[in-house]
């Protein structure tokens, strides 16, 4: 940053590219992409070539998409300002997994009820915790903290940790691609694209962004608070139940532990992608940067040959390194 | 004089043929015993209940025992069983059968069940405590044997790729070491090396990750619960389909079978049976007896090869573990075996 605002002192040039760049460099985004292109290479330096190259784009871009589905909920939920956030993405993944394919039981012609269930289950996980929030006045944390137990308890109830396999037509999807591209990379950019016009274009957005930053100034500017409050939670439970749903076609089942690392990993992918932790302020695209990078990450440090201490630390040390970067870039001067 | 003898006579008539048909000894009618359980949420422990409930409670029912009752934390946390535990010391149990969260962390309070004359029979998760009997799994003898039976395949080596569990437990250091210690002896090499988790869709992850840099692999080291993972990675990746050793879950077996009649694809499995809480449950039946039983016991590999593979997975339940309950018989051979 620093660099880059000396040249355009040193060569006093106003041109449209340096502005452009740096108009770009002051995104709190771009770091995560920065990071998840750093590592890429690094890993390649280490990959036989002949294809090495395509394919461990092809399976960043695969784990990449469930990060990025479940994180797009989650930074809906973190935008509404301090305190709020949705720890029961995991039960809620692992219940609408569980539920949808023992409806389906690996029949075919049931995708689209399977579907509509896992989509359903969501909806109820979000109502359920929002009327937690709302009606017994818990805080967020806590709320769906204990509504994850509920539902992780109710997942272990309805099948006893039976895997049951998807129906072939589904599994063959989830694990199949169209173009060179995985095709649940395909709906994670869709989830995106709709995710970002929500926040950037809609008044939806306008108003969510509103409440993280004051919820008392939003409500005092007829801003719905409570629906807009509503509408993130359902909307984030949601699509955690859409990302259960393709994560147990996707990887043969709906497992009692499946969705355990999509708690800190739907938060991270937020953080890392340059969104503020306080609220207020989010954005999309850094959730891709951030999925990507977190898929790579791990890759390069196995792709080495790291013992597993080193592996954590220096993951620890490379995004607490991206993230310090992203907040000061995401200063205002 | 007759007829006392004659009584008598009649009563030691009645106890041998109590003890021939159905159990040893009627001594323990009127024990009773808890089983504490840190954590419910896989499938391994569930099938683990389903076995005690199954061998516990007919039990109960054919009068062994007085109770066998089962109870599960929450949060997986040692605090949390600690405090079950001296709940169970209150409600005056005469064994509790444990599964702890730590082999140190609940100590204090299994000494207290131990000061107040309980049995404490730990097995899986075993506890350090001296006062409580150990049920133990030889997880260095769990790698090892993995090792050797590549090595039986495989006399020239090759690339191996190892596939570890969570980082920072003592389960997947032992295995890991077990395995590392039996490689030396070989000719293979360990290529690459990652942490599933013991969780099929995170050994999916981390192998599709490891792949693209990895010469060809001749077979996968697991520790169970992800062989299956590695093989949809290997398929994703369109490599050649290594020997994957394979934990005993179901899914894992089932891909083996449907590999096995499509191209004569060989490997075997081996883990632990879910049914060793039943063993336990035999074993704290036969301390309350006043057996000798030694401290430290080490529980038997269930393992799957080629020729049991059909029976077994037509046994286990779609999506569980392929398990065997022990019964009172079986848990002598272990104790005797210990002796």
């Amino acid at each position: 940053m620093k660099m880059i605002e000396n040249k355009i002192d040193a060569h006093a040039t106003h041109s449209a590219l340096v502005r452009g760049l740096v108009s770009f460099a002051k995104k709190q985004w771009i770091w995560a992409y920065f990071a998840a292109g750093a590592t890429y290479f690094v890993t390649l330096l280490v990959v036989p070539t002949g294809g090495g190259a395509g394919a461990l784009l092809y399976a960043a871009l695969t784990f990449a998409s469930f990060a990025v589905i479940v994180g797009v909920g989650q930074m809906f939920v973190v935008t509404l300002g301090p305190g709020n956030v949705d720890l029961s993405i995991p039960a809620t993944m692992t219940l609408a997994g569980t539920l949808a394919l023992k409806f389906m039981d690996t029949d075919s012609s049931l995708v689209v009820p399977g579907i509509l269930i896992a989509i359903g289950v969501g909806l109820a996980c979000g109502l359920f915790n929002f009327s937690l929030i709302l009606v017994l006045r818990i805080p967020p944390i806590i709320a769906t903290l204990s509504s994850s137990f509920l539902f992780q308890s109710l997942a272990i109830w309805s099948n006893r940790g039976l895997r049951i396999k998807p129906p072939e037509v589904l599994a063959n999807f989830s694990t199949g691609g169209f173009g060179g591209v995985p095709n649940v990379a395909i709906i994670a950019v869709l989830v995106s694209i709709v995710g970002w016009f929500v926040l950037e274009r809609a008044i939806a957005g306008r108003w969510i962004s509103a409440v993280g930053q004051n919820q008392r100034a939003a409500r005092l500017a007829g801003v719905p608070v409570n629906a807009v409050r509503l509408g993130v939670y359902t909307g984030c439970a949601v699509l955690a139940g859409l990302t259960g749903f393709i994560l147990a076609c996707f990887s043969g089942g709906a497992n009692l532990n499946m969705g355990t690392e999509y708690m800190l990993m739907s938060i991270a992918v937020v953080v890392i992608g340059g969104s503020s932790i306080a609220g207020g302020n989010s954005n999309v695209p850094g959730i891709w940067g951030a999925a990507l990078f977190m898929f790579l990450i791990v890759s390069m440090l196995n792709s080495y040959g790291l013992g597993a201490g080193v592996r954590l630390m220096l993951t620890g040390l490379i995004i607490v390194s991206v993230v310090a970067l992203a907040s000061r870039t995401g200063r205002r001067p | 004089m007759k007829i006392k003898s004659m009584l008598l006579g009649v009563v030691a008539g009645a106890i041998i043929t109590t003890s021939g048909s159905t159990v040893a000894f009627a001594d323990t009618s009127d024990k009773r015993i808890a089983l504490s359980n840190n954590y419910a949420g896989n499938s391994w422990r569930q099938a683990m209940l389903e076995s005690w409930n199954n061998v516990a409670f007919a039990a109960v029912h054919e009068g062994v025992v007085d109770a066998a009752d089962a109870f599960t934390t929450s949060e997986n946390q040692a605090t949390e069983q600690a405090a079950q535990i001296q709940n169970m010391i209150l409600q005056g149990y005469d064994a509790i059968v444990v599964n702890a969260a730590s082999p140190t962390a609940i100590n204090g309070a299994i000494k207290e069940a131990c000061d107040a004359g309980i049995t404490v029979v730990s097995f899986d998760g075993i506890v350090t405590e001296p006062c409580a009997w150990r049920i133990a799994v030889d997880f260095k003898q769990m790698g090892r044997d993995q090792v050797k039976y590549l090595a039986s395949r495989y006399p020239e080596g090759g690339n191996l790729l190892e596939i570890r569990g969570l980082a920072g437990v003592f389960v997947d250091d032992e295995i890991s070491a077990g395995i590392h210690e039996e490689v030396a002896n070989t000719n293979f090499e360990i290529v690459g090396s990652v942490h599933g988790d013991w969780a099929q869709d995170v050994a999916q992850k981390a192998v599709a990750g490891i792949l693209p840099s990895l010469p060809e692999i001749k077979a996968v080291v697991t520790q169970g619960g992800d062989g299956y993972g590695a093989a949809q990675a290997f398929k994703a990746a369109d490599r050649p389909m290594p020997t994957i050793v394979m934990g005993n879950r179901r899914d894992e077996l089932q891909w083996w079978l449907e590999q096995k009649e499509a191209t004569g694809y060989e490997t075997t499995s081996l883990s632990i049976a879910p049914g060793v809480s039943t063993l336990a449950f035999w074993v704290a039946q036969q301390i309350l007896d006043g057996a000798d039983v030694p401290k430290d016991l080490t529980v038997p590999f269930l393992r799957v090869d080629q020729e049991s593979l059909e029976e077994i997975v037509k046994e286990t339940p779609n999506g569980s573990v392929a398990n065997v309950e022990y019964s009172l018989e079986d848990s002598k051979k272990v104790i005797q075996a210990a002796k």
